[in-house]
């Protein structure tokens, strides 16, 4: 009788105990952390705006803290097109080595005004009192807007940047500053917010000191950007891989210059005759990067081959410099078709447990530009089952078949989609398939068979 | 910790072995219609028929792939 009583209470103490540590992990998540220092550098000198904060941050409750989170508003979070942190190892300034930190979206309860959240996953737990510095590098795509949105061949390109003078964050902010780097010293307007500082070509927030969590100040500063605003509406690009010896690239362009659009008439006389007056958003020259022992490369549009390209390789990389067939404007397009070979063993290898797998670098090869849809067809030798791709961000994945050379059965296709596409994005990515050997002869069998049947064909023919 | 993937066959020899597998196989070819031609109906004999175009079929076969091969369509 006593000792069921006792293991109810002590039943009801464990419960009540639960609870409470639940509610208060719940609600005061956003009270455990205080950012002591944040200081934002944004980057404007291309039309990808790349931003570095780096976060000193401290728990100031007693439960550890195993992650941080990022806020943006609703408008800058559809432009995201990365976010990556890392966190710095080692006390010695000269020594720091970084550590790579997995960032994922989440959602937080009672999120004001639609803010989207990322959080950043600590490698040790923060312990009470304990601080830790972060740094942050997040790019955002099609941020900025050109104003006025049409210009003459003579004219400069100017555009807004819309962003916040306060650093949006669920904490507490105890410190900050906001650095804009222009990419000239013509800024036409920006909005004051004290104390800010404009000098060459920084615009400086700030420091502003406790600010409560979720300040946002609104600013917009009204620059100057000359620079190429290269964006690919759609990328396909075709993988094909042949276990005779050689991989086949197809790459399949639709390029459009996404700046101030182009009024009025364009003429070539001026643009030739003062170039660094008229056309100076315009571009003229690509370069794409592409891997070391290329061969068999060409550019070539509908109406035929295009002439005007270098390429230049060393044994490291493979330069291809490509020149549209006329320069590009702002809102003008340009349709082109890259094609290249590559050798099978710089990617094709053989894992110890048997396993296949092709290491090839996702995203686009052209330098500095945006590719607004990118997709990758891997087709895979007959006979090839279940591929899978390992990427190291979120990206669609179908099965395809096409009927190529040769086939019987078809060919597998592994489709990889992804959207906002920014040159960080080049990272190798691994592509699994299992491999069946009989397919090097079943092509010569089936080639033999068709001719074996013309010769037994050849038996009946008369003769004397 | 991976061995590089490559072909069988070094992609070097593609254009020698595509030359040689053809005329290895053209003069098979060759010999299969000299052999109908100067032959009777009596005297004919189909083991040789069948192993003369068989072997025929066989080297044309290859020599048609490496061709192919070599002419840069990777099948």
């Amino acid at each position: 009788m006593a000792r069921s009583i006792s293991m109810e209470a002590a039943g009801l103490t464990l419960a009540f105990l639960i609870l409470t540590f639940l509610t208060i992990s719940a609600a005061s998540s956003t009270n455990q952390i205080q950012i002591l220092n944040a200081e934002r550098r944004i980057d404007l000198s291309s039309h990808i705006v790349k931003v570095f904060l780096t976060l000193k941050v401290e728990n100031v409750m007693t439960a550890p803290a195993s992650e941080i989170v990022l806020a943006f508003p609703p408008a800058q979070a559809d432009h995201l097109a990365l976010v990556k942190a890392q966190a710095a190892i080692g006390k010695k300034k000269k020594k720091k080595s970084y550590v790579h930190l997995d960032v994922n979206p989440t959602e937080l309860r009672d999120a004001p005004n639609g803010t989207k959240y990322f959080s950043i996953s600590l490698l040790n737990p923060l312990s009470s009192g304990e601080t830790a510095t972060l740094e942050v590098l997040y790019i955002l795509t099609h941020s900025l807007k050109p104003f006025p949105a049409e210009i003459s061949q003579s004219e400069s390109q100017l555009v807004y940047f819309r962003d916040s003078a306060l650093i949006l964050s669920p904490y507490h902010v105890k410190q900050q500053t906001t650095f804009l780097k222009t990419p000239s010293t013509k800024v036409e307007s920006f909005t004051r917010v004290e104390p800010t500082k404009f000098a060459g070509r920084e615009l400086k927030y700030g420091p502003y000191e406790d600010r409560p969590p979720y300040s946002f100040s609104p600013v917009t500063v009204h620059l100057e950007n000359n620079s190429p605003f290269a964006v690919v509406e759609e990328l396909l690009r075709e993988v094909e891989i042949s276990h005779w010896g050689n991989i086949q690239i197809t790459e399949h362009y639709k390029l459009v210059h996404a700046g101030a659009r182009h009024k009025g008439v364009f003429s070539r006389v001026e643009y030739q005759s003062r170039p660094s007056f008229s056309g100076t958003s315009s571009f003229k020259h690509l370069l794409a990067s592409l891997p070391p022992r290329v061969h068999s490369v060409y550019y070539r549009d509908d109406i035929g081959n295009i002439s005007s390209s270098h390429l230049r390789s060393d044994y490291r990389k493979s330069e291809l410099e490509i020149e549209p067939r006329y320069p590009l404007f702002g809102g003008w397009k340009a349709t082109f078709v890259i094609g290249y070979g590559l050798p099978l063993e710089d990617f094709l290898f053989e894992s110890p447990d048997g396993k296949r797998y092709l290491n090839f670098s996702f995203g686009c090869p052209l330098a500095e530009t945006v590719v607004d849809k990118l997709t990758i067809k891997v087709v895979l030798p007959e006979g090839s089952k279940d591929p899978s791709a390992a990427v190291p961000f979120p990206v669609e994945q179908r099965l395809e078949t096409k009927y190529s050379y040769l086939d019987v059965v078809g060919r597998t296709v592994l489709v990889l989609e992804k959207k906002n596409v920014v040159p960080e994005h080049i990272t190798p990515f691994q592509g699994l398939l299992h491999f069946q050997t009989y397919i090097y002869a079943s092509r010569t069998i089936d080639v033999g068979i068709c001719i074996f049947l013309v010769f037994r064909g050849l038996f009946s023919l008369p003769t004397q | 910790m991976a061995a590089a993937i490559t072909s069988p066959v070094p992609v070097a020899w593609y254009p020698t072995l595509a030359i040689l597998m053809l005329a290895v196989g053209l003069i098979v070819t060759a010999s299969f219609f000299i052999y109908e031609a100067t032959s009777s109906r009596r005297n004919r004999s189909l083991a040789k028929e069948l192993t003369t175009g068989a072997l025929a079929s066989f080297f044309l076969g290859f020599g048609t792939l490496f061709l192919l091969l070599a002419s840069g369509v990777y099948v």
